[in-house]
């Protein structure tokens, strides 16, 4: 006897955000109909994309295992994004960490330098992270913003307290705003509803929701990214943005993935289970939701895509 | 045909303007030389430009602002409605319109609360003349005493105050027997206990006092039992305040060295203060008042009584007691006849109390046949769902913004609290409504709902209450929004207007405590009313007591999502209905049995327990909601 399968049909839809364009290899994330690689309710028109991050200044407390991977290319973004884009990364995310003020505190002339350098060097799609102080944010956000004008970067972060002013450069330089709320579906809307009010069109949004790491809250996280995407899927216009997440970032600073001493034996090879660490934390939140994911290792850039094909197979 | 020009005529100055078919009021009035406010900006929020058309057609949009009656008798809004022929219209004068303006749909102002109940107080007070003792007849003085009051007041059981029998003798033989006595009724009528005996005859007034010790107020209702009516109102601010804002600040406070003891005072002294104050007011000793009926949420009632409150506080929240044994008021140490009972109206769990059984009590929530909601909006916010056959309750701590604490120039509704605040969408500058017409000294919780409700229809704040920094110079108010002490805010009035020489402002910080504060309350309503199965639209009545001074903006309560969005006329404003429920029960011992039973028949529903608060509170602290499609009517005029 047949076994009839239910179908579940949702009203809703991700929106689909293009990135890229006008010279530029262009990408569209979202626009999925159905739960993530659910393809019997719905549709997944769009792979998950995987994003890897490039820093403007060599990264000062990075685990020795992604220094090895990388080398020397962690001097030079522009080399850095290069080598990035050949291991196979969608998208470069750029991070204007040296903005900050206890890393460098550098300016507008200089984010624009590193911006131009970093967009001459990839045809990759960008993204232009700043160093998560809101005035700096606002000043090296605003410069890469005109810089890269026209190539609908995403720019990031917006929370609530400088959402206005990346908001406003986005809509003027037609680029992709990212808004960032810790782990809570109400804030995550909210903040949405905001940058819509100040006039950005709704695919011109991707919400980081905040990632939690492997061991660091991964199920709070998983399921307030569940719960954003079944209210797009139900027809919630303000959780229809696509969903980024920083895995790469939140696995590797976490203890499992950084300790070499002092740990039981039982936990194995400090490379494995450092990789493993990111690369479960990224397939986790595939699995539920995220339509990029920001990665750090060579090898988990690899492993990610290879479980994406499996999984959109 | 757009150029037809129509003459316009205005009363009662009889100035006329010609001007084309289709001109607003407004403007037409404008043309003859008439300016009429339009605090709002023209955009038929407010209803400040009302005119009264005698003659003649106009054009006009239907606005919820008028009642249907107010619309048959030509009322207008100036700025909305439209020439459309040869029209006359009156002007009436500012205070004229401000008066119909309070009573149209928008604006709930307080309901006296009536009290239907037989008249039964159980303070008895008679005049006496006891036949003197002589060797033939030389029972005690204590057995005539209850002898006559046998025969003459069908009393066959009094007892006596022991603090009475001192003094008795000697007050009965230098009286020459003539005296008033005053008894308490216990049990059944035949019962009774002597409270006060004083020389000669008595009469007049039989004074008792309704109590409603709020976590930030305490007000006192004098109440005459001999004529069975409320006679004026005192109130003063809850010295307890300098303890902490809200209950649990309280009763941590209560939990450190001598803080019971302290706070056990201030409570005493604020309410002997103002039983001082209305002695003096209406001429007669404190020691006249013969009867206390307290009402007060859990925490002031242990606090009242010297209780420790930190069970209160700590999980699973258990009250000492939810009903109280009356005591003579010697034995809590307040400033009244010492014999006088004092009563507490009967609590149902630590975050419902008294104030709230007084509040279904007064209300007359216990005998609606409608699904009812009732809301006491104060610094503790209680919310009852229910009818005559079942009722849940439960509480929420919204804060003391809506009474003026945490927000900077917040105060009472008291003489020159700012209560209303229209902001113009053209200038960005306010007009404002001040309790007493004096110049403005602070806000009051209705003026911070108008106030928070015209920034954001105006766009002075985000959705998140975040001043736009962003809004052009070219509005004439944009000065008033600027950097502050507390973040960015917005000036309600210079220091050359205001009352007390320096600015009054609104910041973000008192914004934060507003959504803050309305969002708890909403919290608390969406998750109660789910829990029960019940949608919000199916509520028939609405009741609202609490901290709010004369009236209560619905429609701006409902825009900043304090309220659900449901239709005006559900709602009723019925003011502090603590005070009044214990004025029922001092008024009718029916009364005093009903709100027993109603406490034990209300069930408490613990918010805290309920795992979808937290979130509903984060959805709730936006404005008007992170889920608009729960406020359609706000929807509509933020698009």
């Amino acid at each position: 006897m047949p076994v009839e399968v239910p179908v579940e049909k949702w009203a809703g839809k991700v929106n689909e955000v293009t990135l890229g364009g006008n010279g530029r290899k262009s990408i569209v994330i979202g626009g999925e109909t159905t739960l993530p690689f659910l393809k019997i309710d719905g549709a997944m028109p769009h792979r998950p994309a995987i994003a890897v991050e490039v820093d403007d200044v060599m990264p000062a407390d990075w685990s020795p295992h992604l220094i090895a991977a990388w080398g020397d290319a962690l001097k030079d973004p522009a080399v850095w994004a290069k080598k990035a884009a050949e291991y196979g990364a969608d998208i470069i995310v750029l991070t204007l960490d040296s903005a900050h003020p206890e890393r460098g505190n550098t300016g507008a002339a200089e984010a624009k330098k590193t911006v131009e350098k970093v967009l001459a060097a990839v045809d990759l799609p960008v993204i232009i992270i700043g160093p998560d102080v809101a005035e700096k944010d606002n000043e090296v956000l605003i410069a890469a913003s005109s810089v890269g004008r026209g190539q609908r970067l995403a720019l990031g972060n917006c929370v609530d307290k400088n959402y206005r002013s990346v908001a406003a450069a986005c809509i003027a330089d037609g680029h992709v705003a990212i808004a960032k709320t810790p782990i809570d579906i109400n804030l995550a809307k909210q903040l949405n509803i905001l940058i819509c009010d100040i006039g950005l069109a709704p695919d011109a949004i991707l919400m980081d929701p905040t990632t939690g790491g492997l061991g660091y809250g991964i199920e709070y996280t998983y399921s307030v990214m569940e719960r954003l995407r079944l209210a797009a899927l139900i027809g919630d216009k303000m959780t229809s943005m696509p969903m980024i997440c920083d895995v790469g970032e939140e696995s590797w600073r976490q203890k499992e993935a950084r300790a070499t001493s002092g740990v039981p034996a039982t936990w194995g090879d400090h490379q494995e289970r450092a990789l493993a660490w990111e690369g479960i934390t990224g397939v986790s939140l595939l699995n539920s939701g995220a339509d990029i994911v920001v990665l750090q290792h060579p090898r988990t850039i690899a492993l990610i895509k290879d479980a994406i094909s499996k999984l959109m197979a | 045909m757009p150029d037809e020009l129509h003459t316009v005529e205005i009363l009662p100055s009889q100035k006329k303007a010609t001007v084309p078919r289709g001109s607003l009021l407004l403007d037409a009035a404008a043309k003859a030389g008439m300016v009429i406010d339009t605090p709002c900006g023209g955009q038929g929020r407010c209803g400040r430009c009302l005119v009264k058309v005698t003659q003649g057609q106009v054009i006009d949009p239907e606005s919820p602002r008028l009642t249907p009656q107010q619309r048959a008798d030509g009322w207008v809004l100036s700025c909305t409605a439209r020439v459309g022929g040869d029209v006359s219209f009156v002007i009436p004068a500012q205070r004229e319109r401000e008066l119909i303006v309070v009573e149209t749909a928008t604006t709930r102002t307080a309901v006296p609360v009536q009290c239907d109940w037989p008249f039964y107080p159980t303070v008895r007070q008679f005049y006496a003349e006891l036949p003197p003792p002589s060797l033939d007849s030389n029972a005690a003085d204590l057995d005539r005493l209850q002898a006559y009051v046998a025969e003459k007041q069908g009393l066959t059981k009094l007892t006596v105050s022991p603090t009475l029998l001192p003094r008795l003798a000697a007050t009965l033989r230098e009286a020459n027997w003539k005296v008033t006595l005053t008894v308490i009724l216990e049990g059944g009528d035949q019962q009774a206990r002597l409270i006060d005996i004083s020389p000669g005859r008595k009469t007049g007034a039989i004074y008792a006092a309704a109590v409603d010790i709020g976590t930030t107020n305490v007000v006192i209702e004098l109440v005459d039992l001999h004529q069975g009516k409320a006679l004026g109102r005192v109130s003063s601010l809850n010295t307890q305040r300098s303890c902490g804002e809200d209950v649990i600040s309280r009763i941590i406070y209560s939990e450190r060295g001598n803080g019971l003891e302290t706070l056990h005072r201030l409570v005493l002294e604020t309410i002997n203060g103002l039983l001082q104050e209305v002695a003096a007011q209406y001429k007669f000793e404190t020691r006249d008042i013969h009867q206390m009926a307290v009402a007060g949420n859990t925490t002031m009632i242990h606090f009242f009584w010297g209780l420790p409150a930190t069970y209160l506080r700590k999980e699973p929240y258990t009250p000492t007691a939810t009903f109280f044994p009356e005591v003579p008021a010697s034995h809590l140490g307040i400033n009244m006849n010492p014999n006088g009972p004092v009563y507490c109206l009967p609590a149902v769990a630590a975050y419902v109390g008294g104030d709230i059984t007084a509040g279904v009590l007064s209300s007359c929530l216990f005998k609606s046949n409608k699904l009812t909601l009732f809301l006491d909006m104060g610094t503790n916010g209680e919310i009852v769902l229910g009818n005559s056959e079942w009722m849940t309750t439960c509480a929420c701590s919204a804060g003391p913004a809506f009474e003026g604490g945490g927000v900077r120039d917040g105060m009472r509704a008291i003489d020159g609290a700012i209560e209303e605040i229209r902001i113009n969408s053209k200038t960005l500058e306010p007009t404002l409504g001040v309790i007493g017409g004096v110049p403005p000294q602070g806000i009051c919780g209705s003026g911070m709902i108008t106030g928070l409700a015209e920034m954001l229809i105006t766009g002075v704040i985000s959705r998140s209450g975040r001043m736009n920094l962003a809004l052009p110079d070219t509005y004439p108010g944009r000065a008033r929004i600027r950097p502050g002490e507390h973040g960015t805010e917005y000036v309600l009035a210079w220091a050359s207007e205001s009352g007390t020489g320096h600015d009054i402002v609104l910041t973000e910080v008192d914004i934060d405590n507003l959504i803050r504060t309305k969002a708890a309350i909403y919290a608390g309503i969406a998750v109660m009313a789910r829990n029960l199965g019940i949608p919000l639209n199916s509520i028939e009545e609405v009741l609202i007591g609490g901290a709010f001074g004369k009236h209560i903006n619905i429609e701006a309560a409902i825009q900043i999502g304090l309220l659900p969005d449901l239709p005006w006329d559900k709602y009723r404003f019925l003011g502090n209905t603590s005070v009044w429920g214990a004025y029922n029960v001092l008024f009718s011992k029916y009364a005093r049995q009903q709100v027993e039973e109603s406490a034990r028949k209300m069930t408490y529903f613990e918010l805290i327990a309920d795992a979808s608060f937290m979130d509903e509170l984060t959805a709730a602290s936006f404005l008007p909601h992170t889920n608009d499609a729960l406020f359609p009517s706000v929807k509509a005029i933020l698009k």
